[in-house]
């Protein structure tokens, strides 16, 4: 006999022990490492710490102040350090945390803001497209002008996108109130869905939106 | 339980196994194993054992599970580095176009090149220059890879070593200095043909500084011919500008006027501008010895040494002139119909063709009253009296060489003690310069040329100098120690003296704002009226016998150089794109060959890739034989620019050298051929002559297609020869009928066969555009090229000499190999076709019910979309594809070093390493640091990185692609669209509104034979094309409903030529053949 006795069990044993560890990786991976879990809720430590609430809610600058290139680029640029100090040579002029502005701007040096939105390099996302249809920012960057430090709100997974390129009638709203974050149809909420469908479903209508699910749609 | 089991016999099992170890050792054993795998498939054969291999296979396994649950979890950190200062009118993401020029030999392309964020990455034709269609060359379509070419001279040097840029230009200001103490005593100048106004000046301000400096102009390829040819002919500095569009019939004396010659595209829009339109087409008749493109498109054909065309010049003359020679019932009735047509005819003499031939064919078109008309002479500049020649008899002690490659082109030894040089590439005349100053690309550099039809265009860079570098009037100034040495300055103080001569009372900044803007300023030049030839030289002419040619042998050869259709004179051997683009008429990648007729390789016994030594005039060359049908026979064809030591990475070692038995003449006679008894694989992308039964390709003669325009009729689509009408109606509905009820455009493109003379631009333009690798002749050599676009020619020939029709018959043309193909007397005289083939958008497309992962589907605007992160390359859908226009990554070619394109053997990051010497550094460990490096070198790396086309994916290994309809371009043009309706319905594009997308190929097209657009606008151009009598969809049997059809090619023979035939020669590869039966 080669092999002890207990061993007449061991096949099972070890069925049992892959089967239960595939029970708990299977929906391991499933959870953590989506999109979801992987890039929702990313916050990373930015050189300056400038606040989205302070300018965008409390001084209520419109987005395109600084993303001026959003309407016109695939890109949402940042602005350029000197779009800064339009303000900021007036506005907190001695502030040490502004020192690394202050010299971006002096010496023409780029500002190494860290990247937290990002789609993958075969989809081309395209910002104007969406801000001057009337898909506004709140809808994939959530409510930017409550954080005083950006974070990844939502998933950007492309069962997000296809969400809403499914039914674009249920996220649009007028052009003119795309950089609002806070706005809704109707302060009542149970309101302001039902103008969302009914509305929206008018507004996509009119405007020739088309629900686009097509490959050519984002992938070149 | 303690037994051990190796001393312990038990029975069973272990005897088992004794026996296969016992087996392992046999030499049957090892045999059999052999036998089972291919030759050394059992082994690696870089020298890694199996052993090795495994450890490595769990090394990289461990590391990759070990990045999957660290970093892998989440994407590495980028940063986004914003300007200090905002930059006015600038958006990040958004194109820039600026107008610029190429200069060439003899003119200038005038060009509009696309940039991203201070990179240029697509050059396109500038539509608003006057005549122009926004085509351009191939050559200018690949020039952008130039720029990016990783072997580029980046440094200052001196005798090979690196000196700094300022002890560089501080030894230029000494040479100045030194030489205008005596005058220019002891330096030449050694250049090649420019038009640019700034460098003539330049050069007028060297003369007069330095009167004793020797100033030698020299081309490999010498495109002067035809402004020496008029300039002699009419007694004044003038230069022919041909106009193909005006003449009816046209006369080519081995002229390749659509192919080789300066100037192709403009010639090629020219002449297809007079095909276009069945009622008024043209008429070519073509004498060549060579198989060219220009011969592809002729309606008459005839083979001939290109050292007896001037038989023929003669001959027509003195029966143009009314003069009764004997002559062969060809040629007498190509007179007649020249005679007939007086006023319209064009007759154009080669650039290779000595000068007699040119000003034969001068008094032909003065006898013919068509200067003026067809032939337009405009004034300019002399010609320089100086050349190759001079350049050999140069006794200056301090040569300058500026641009060219004398050392490889001319054979040069320098005799001048120090040789200056101002240069693109480290090549094979930097080793023998003393001073070497890299030179600019025309994307960097300021500079201005004059455009063939004499309007003067600005070069504009697109990007600051990558390396550093010298324009070529930068540094002239220098020399000629002027005050302004900055190009910009040059080139506006030159356009500045061009305006005063007009208005000096003020030069407007908007007049050079609007010459930078436009890419032109025109309307300066008026044509010369009223001259006449000389009829002196007329009267000397008369007496062609005296040169007439000894008659051809298989010893006495006659040997034909030209310029590649690819490598031009050897300055583009070292793009890559231009190396993989199939030879228009040979279809052959990364090679040159010798090309003869099918007699002279009987005679000789030669097959193709025979490497033979040819002697000329003492001196030889060997290069591999390629039976070339339509050549003449006892020709040898010979494409120069190939054979370079020095090129570079992409271009070192490919082909053979031609220059070395070169002497400046294009034809020379006394050639002998021997054996060398080895053979040389050649890279070809189409052996397949014929189209195997099927009509691909549908021609008409103009007769029937005139018939047919009168009737409203289609003829090319059911009731052509052969077409086998789709055996049962589709069963199911066509998926995209819904779709085309909501969606905003139908995509769709036609193809004129009329006016596709089978260039290449569009092969290269899509190439450019789409990122698309080149993969090396080996990988071409077993079918794996990835060029999304193809240029399928085939040869028929005359039905009277055709083997048998029938299919079934093995000795049936399309049931022959290519060997067997090369041995038939049929391919001496042949007429060809050229069709461009890339993915047709089929509407019920094959391709996409068998991915299995749906990773090729419909869009709802009729594009065959592809997926590439869905595609797990099955390669099904290539299988099912009745086009063959589906490409597979088998390698990732993007990744691969350029130096091992030629291998055989492709590494992986397993059993690869990158770098030399101490560097070098194992490529798991280096994915492992980067997994984006691949195997390519930190520099060449970074220069591939710049020269993609943001727009579109980089495909990686694995992954199945093909053409697009270039999908970026209609998603810009969508997108832009919709931004600007905002609110609004105004969503679709319409040609009314002139914001339909160009494809690339489209765009790039010299002829305008590629039309696209919207098929569900019916005012749109290709709806009202698709509308033509001469409309079909090939393999359209199959129920494919491609989105891309043709119109056949139309054909304008004579009647009275003795070559005439009542049909194009291709319908009858389809008679009697089982397609037709079927019909029955």
């Amino acid at each position: 006999m080669i092999f002890p006795k207990w061993t007449n069990s061991l096949p099972l044993v070890l069925g049992l022990v892959a089967a239960l560890a595939g029970a708990a990786v299977v929906p391991a991976v499933a959870v953590y490492l989506t999109p979801k879990y992987t890039r929702a809720g990313y916050q990373p430590v930015q050189p300056v710490p400038f606040s989205h609430k302070i300018h965008a809610w409390q001084l209520n600058v419109d987005c395109r102040f600084c993303h001026n290139g959003v309407e016109k680029s695939w890109f949402a640029n940042l602005p350029g350090a000197s779009t800064c100090m339009n303000c900021h040579s007036q506005v907190l002029k001695d502030d040490p945390r502004l020192q690394i502005v202050r010299d971006s701007a002096a010496n023409n040096t780029p500002i190494p803001w860290v990247q937290i939105h990002k789609t993958p390099d075969y989809v081309y996302f395209n910002h104007s497209v969406h801000v001057t249809r009337g898909i506004s920012c709140v809808e994939c960057h959530g409510r930017i002008d409550q954080m005083d430090e950006v974070k990844h709100d939502k998933s950007l997974s492309m069962s997000f996108c296809l969400s809403c390129h499914r039914d674009p009638a249920s996220r649009i709203r007028p052009t003119d109130k795309v950089t609002k974050l806070d706005w809704a149809w109707s302060t009542n909420s149970v309101e302001a869905d039902m103008l969302q469908e009914s509305e929206g479903k008018k507004m996509v209508a009119h405007m020739k939106v088309e629900s686009l699910t097509s490959c050519s749609a984002c992938h070149r | 339980m303690n037994s051990n089991p190796t001393n312990s016999t038990p029975a069973n099992g272990r005897r088992y196994w004794r026996s296969m170890d016992e087996l392992a050792d046999t030499p049957e054993f090892k045999d059999w194993l052999h036998r089972e795998f291919p030759s050394n498939a059992s082994e690696l054969e870089d020298g890694q054992s199996r052993r090795q291999f495994i450890k490595l296979m769990s090394a990289s396994f461990a590391l990759a599970g070990v990045a999957t649950l660290g970093a892998g979890c989440r994407r590495p950190e980028e940063t986004l580095q914003p300007f200090g200062q905002q930059q006015e009118n600038y958006t990040f993401g958004e194109a820039q176009y600026f107008a610029t020029a190429m200069p060439t030999r003899v003119g200038a392309i005038p060009l509009v090149v696309k940039s991203y964020e201070g990179r240029p990455v697509k050059i396109e034709g500038n539509s608003l220059f006057p005549g122009s269609n926004g085509g351009t060359d191939r050559y200018a379509q690949a020039a952008i890879l130039d720029l990016y070419d990783i072997d580029r001279a980046k440094k200052f040097k001196r005798d090979g070593k690196e000196v700094s840029r300022g002890e560089a230009l501080e030894f230029l200001v000494g040479l100045s200095q030194k030489f205008s103490a005596n005058g220019g005593e002891g330096i030449a100048f050694l250049v090649e043909s420019s038009t640019s106004p700034s460098r003539a000046r330049l050069q007028k301000i060297i003369a007069l500084k330095f009167p004793k400096a020797q100033w030698i102009t020299a081309d490999a390829i010498d495109s002067g011919i035809h402004q020496r040819a008029a300039t002699q002919a009419f007694g004044q500095s003038v230069r022919p500008v041909f106009n193909f569009d005006k003449a009816k019939v046209i006369l080519s004396l081995d002229c390749d006027f659509l192919g080789g010659e300066d100037d192709s595209h403009n010639h090629i829009r020219k002449f297809t501008a007079g095909r276009k339109s069945v009622a008024g087409m043209n008429r070519l008749y073509a004498v060549e010895s060579l198989f060219t493109l220009t011969g592809g498109s002729a309606d008459h054909r005839l083979r001939l040494p290109a050292s007896q065309v001037i038989k023929v010049a003669s001959a027509i003359l003195a029966s143009v002139m009314g003069g009764a020679t004997p002559m062969a019932a060809w040629v007498a009735e190509c007179a007649k119909d020249l005679v007939a047509n007086r006023g319209n005819v064009l007759v154009v003499a080669g650039q290779r063709q000595p000068m007699e031939v040119h000003l034969l064919a001068h008094a032909i078109n003065t006898a013919l009253d068509s200067i003026g008309n067809t032939v337009t002479l405009i004034p300019t500049a002399e010609a320089p009296a100086s050349g190759l020649k001079d350049l050999e008899a140069s006794t200056a002690d301090t040569l300058v060489i500026l641009g060219g490659n004398p050392v490889y082109q001319f054979n040069w030894t320098s005799k001048a003690k120090t040789v200056v040089r101002l240069g693109y590439y480290e090549d094979e005349t930097f080793a023998k310069a003393n001073w070497n100053f890299p030179a600019t690309h025309f994307l960097e550099s300021w500079g201005d040329a004059v455009a063939t039809d004499g309007s003067v265009v600005p070069v504009q860079p697109l990007t600051q100098p990558l390396f550093g570098g010298l324009t070529d009037l930068e540094f002239l100034a220098l020399i000629a120690g002027e005050s302004k040495t900055s190009a910009h300055e040059i080139v506006r103080a030159t356009h500045e003296l061009f305006y005063q001569l007009e208005d000096r009372a003020s030069y407007p900044e908007a007049n050079w704002k609007k010459f930078l803007f436009n890419g032109f300023a025109s309307g300066q030049v008026k044509p010369v009226n009223g001259v006449r030839i000389d009829q002196k030289i007329l009267g000397e002419l008369s007496v062609p016998q005296s040169m007439s040619p000894a008659t051809l042998s298989k010893d006495n050869l006659e040997v034909v150089f030209f310029r590649d259709a690819k490598t031009d004179d050897g300055r583009y051997a070292n793009n890559g794109w231009m190396q993989e683009l199939p030879e228009p008429i040979t279809k052959m990648t990364w090679d040159n060959a010798v090309l003869v007729s099918r007699a002279t390789a009987k005679a000789l016994e030669l097959a193709n890739g025979d490497v033979v030594e040819i002697s000329l005039g003492g001196k030889k060359v060997s290069g591999p034989i390629w039976v070339q049908p339509g050549m003449a026979d006892y020709s040898l064809g010979l494409a120069l620019g190939y054979g370079r030591e020095r090129a570079g990475r992409v271009g070192n070692g490919v082909g053979f050298n031609a220059y070395k038995i070169f002497s400046g003449k294009y034809i020379e006679t006394g050639a002998k051929i021997s054996k060398t008894g080895e053979t040389h694989v050649l890279a070809c992308t189409q052996h397949h002559w014929s189209m195997e039964g099927r009509p691909a390709v549908r021609e008409f003669n103009r007769t029937e297609a005139v018939e047919a325009e009168e009737k409203h009729e289609n003829i090319a689509e059911e009731k052509f020869h052969g077409v086998e009408p789709p055996i049962v109606a589709s069963l199911y509905p066509n998926p995209l009928d819904e779709a085309k009820k909501t969606a905003l455009h139908q995509w769709g493109m036609a193809i004129d066969l009329s006016a596709c003379v089978g260039c290449g631009t569009c092969a290269v333009a899509c190439q450019s555009e789409n990122n698309i690798p080149i993969v090396g002749k080996d990988q071409v050599a077993r079918g794996r090229e990835m060029s999304w676009l193809r240029i399928d020619r085939y040869f028929t020939t005359d039905p009277k000499r055709k083997n048998n029709p029938s299919r079934f018959n093995p000795n049936s043309d399309m049931n022959q190999t290519d060997e067997q193909q090369q041995s038939q007397s049929w391919i001496d005289d042949v007429q060809v076709v050229n069709q461009p083939m890339m993915c047709s958008h089929c509407e019920t497309a094959p391709c996409e019910n068998v991915c299995p992962v749906a990773a090729t589907v419909h869009d709802q605007e009729g594009l065959n979309t592809m997926a590439y992160n869905r595609c797990i390359g099955t390669r099904y859908c290539s299988n099912n594809c009745p086009y063959k226009v589906r490409r597979f990554n088998f390698l990732d070619f993007n990744k691969r070093p350029l130096t091992e394109l030629k291998g055989t053997l492709y590494n992986n990051a397993l059993t690869h390493s990158t770098g030399e010497g101490d560097k070098k550094e194992w490529d798991l460990l280096r994915w492992w640091k980067d997994p984006n490096s691949g195997m390519r070198t930190e520099d060449e790396w970074d220069l591939i990185k710049l020269s993609k086309n943001p727009d579109v994916t980089v495909r990686m290994r694995g992954v199945m692609e093909k053409c697009t309809y270039c999908t970026q371009r209609i998603e810009h043009a969508k997108i832009s669209q919709k931004a600007k309706a905002g609110a609004s319905d105004n969503v679709r594009l319409t040609e009314a509104a002139g914001n339909i997308p160009k494809t690339a190929c489209q765009q790039a097209c010299p002829a305008g034979a590629i039309v696209f657009g919207d098929i569900s606008d019916a005012n749109s151009a290709v709806s009202k094309q698709k509308l033509s009598p001469l409309n079909y969809a090939v393999l359209g049997n199959l129920l494919t409903k491609p989105r891309t059809t043709y119109l056949a090619r139309v054909r304008n023979p004579n009647p009275a030529m003795p070559d005439y035939t009542a049909e194009p020669l291709s319908t009858e590869e389809y008679e009697g053949t089982l397609l037709t039966t079927h019909k029955i």
